[in-house]
């Protein structure tokens, strides 16, 4: 065990540092997919709605992996086919993926936080003169954002384990590189419990600072 | 000129919810500083009719105008038409996110109808006029019920309403909070701004009110001075429903 860490810390943490961007990066594309089409939900538009809902079933209704295959195969094949030539690096095609998958989830998470707001915040925002734009930005959103952050720090760690399937694409984040080491070495049980713990480390550290966070939100103001 | 002109004009307006009709039919005028106070038995429609004149619900049919902006059109810009309505919640509805001063200044600044200091300014003197002064960093969960109630007040004053509206305003208090916002709400009276009022306080009925209107079942079965409606019913209605009030 000391040998493979020895000789592959490095590569391991460069991994992790990998698996932590690629989550970071879709987390921020998902919270602005969620936004989007939460606000579709909760609005008063049929079309609109049928549009986020459609999105919300068919990113659900479909494995990560079969999607991060279909991003990172079947579009610049299929962009080929019109007589462009279109390539996507494994990472941009692993965030497109995740935050697809997860901006699903947010979009959820989004709408009930909205929801759970009192409506009669609206209607006195928009009974002074707001626009519902406004009346959202400057009354609900902010409410139900608060109420949204315990789900949203478990989406988070979700999708950090999420990052894991898309090893299968060859980006060297955390399980790809673990794989390429076992490769190498052929001692599995080291390496995996390495890596694992290495998962297990980052998702409790992160998931501690959420609690504290939240406790902070929770009494202070702002 | 003005003075004999309605601020409010109600014509002949109709709500359903479904197949459920709310309202049957009305038709209202009130005249520039009038207070209105509306009661009725509980599912009478108040409260419909009340969020209709700010267009919070839509009529089916009819014509409501306030203030000179056809509330009913649907090419009117009813953010600005609503500028000039005030409305006062049962529940209060004060803004959780934001200090008490933040509530009474957010709309206006936004709105660029003021700039901050004007907005902190007048704010402070809105508090002070509802016995608020010193609460303005606090919190709504902060305060108690009737507090809650004056800041909403407040807060709809803000935008130099010329009429307002208050959906049961004192409903929700404990009974030693009525008489705090009642005394601000007989103030306001004073100060010629055109008041309709659903409540179920007779007191305050009979001490302020030009006129008192008795809604049953979506229609106005009754209206006159407070004298005429609450002390000499014409319908027996109006008798059962003071009956189990008073
Ligand atoms: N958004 C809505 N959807 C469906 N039905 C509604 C809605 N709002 C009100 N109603 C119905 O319309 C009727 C009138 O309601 P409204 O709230 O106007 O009565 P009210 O006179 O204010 O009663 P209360 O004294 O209980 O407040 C009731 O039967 C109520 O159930
Ligand atoms: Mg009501």
């Amino acid at each position: 065990m000391i040998s493979i860490i020895q000789t592959y810390y490095k590569m391991l943490l460069m991994a992790m540092g990998n698996t932590l961007l690629l989550t970071l990066l879709s987390l921020i594309m998902a919270m602005v997919i969620g936004l989007i089409f939460a606000l579709c939900n909760v609005g008063h538009s049929r079309f609109f709605r049928m549009i986020g809902t459609v999105y919300v079933d068919a990113i659900r209704g479909v494995p990560l992996i079969v999607l991060a295959f279909f991003i990172y195969f079947g579009i610049p094949q299929g962009i080929k086919m019109l007589g462009y030539e279109f390539r996507l690096t494994p990472l941009q095609a692993g965030i497109v993926a995740l935050a697809m998958n997860c901006g699903a989830y947010m979009a959820e998470i989004f709408r009930a936080g909205i929801e759970s707001i009192d409506h009669g915040q609206m209607e006195a925002a928009r009974s002074l003169g707001m626009s519902y734009a406004r009346a959202m930005y400057r009354v609900v959103l902010p409410q139900a954002f608060r109420v949204m952050i315990p789900s949203i720090i478990n989406q988070f760690i979700i999708t950090l384990k999420d990052t894991s399937i898309l090893s299968v694409i060859g980006f060297p984040e955390l399980t790809n590189t673990g794989r390429t080491i076992t490769g190498n070495t052929f001692r599995s049980l080291e390496t995996w419990t390495i890596v694992g713990f290495m998962y297990l480390v980052v998702i409790i550290l992160l998931s501690k600072s959420a609690k504290v966070l939240e406790r902070r939100l929770k009494h202070g103001r702002k | 000129m003005a003075e004999n002109k309605p601020i409010i004009h109600v014509e002949h307006i109709s709500k359903q919810f479904g197949v459920h009709t709310v309202l049957r039919d009305i038709s209202l005028d009130v005249m520039p500083g009038e207070v209105v106070v509306v009661i009725g038995p509980s599912g009478s429609g108040k409260s419909t009719f009340l969020r209709c004149l700010n267009q919070l619900e839509k009529v089916n049919s009819g014509r409501i105008r306030v203030n000179g902006f056809e509330i009913s059109d649907p090419n009117t810009d009813i953010n600005q038409a609503r500028r000039h309505i005030g409305m006062v919640f049962q529940h209060f509805n004060l803004f959780q996110n934001m200090t008490v001063l933040r509530n009474i200044t957010v709309t206006p600044v936004d709105l660029k109808i003021m700039g901050k200091e004007e907005a902190d300014e007048l704010a402070l003197r809105l508090l002070n006029r509802v016995g608020l002064g010193d609460r303005g960093n606090a919190y709504p969960d902060q305060l108690s019920g009737g507090q809650k109630q004056r800041v909403a007040i407040a807060r709809a004053l803000a935008m130099a309403p010329m009429v307002m509206l208050f959906d049961e305003p004192t409903s929700a208090l404990d009974p030693e909070m009525v008489n705090e916002v009642l005394e601000v709400m007989k103030e306001l009276s004073n100060s010629g701004i055109t008041m309709v009022v659903v409540t179920h306080e007779m007191g305050f009925a009979r001490e302020v009110a030009d006129r008192v209107i008795f809604m049953d079942d979506g229609i106005i079965l009754e209206q006159g001075t407070a004298e005429e409606v609450l002390d000499h019913p014409k319908s027996s209605r109006t008798r059962d429903f003071l009956g189990k009030v008073l």
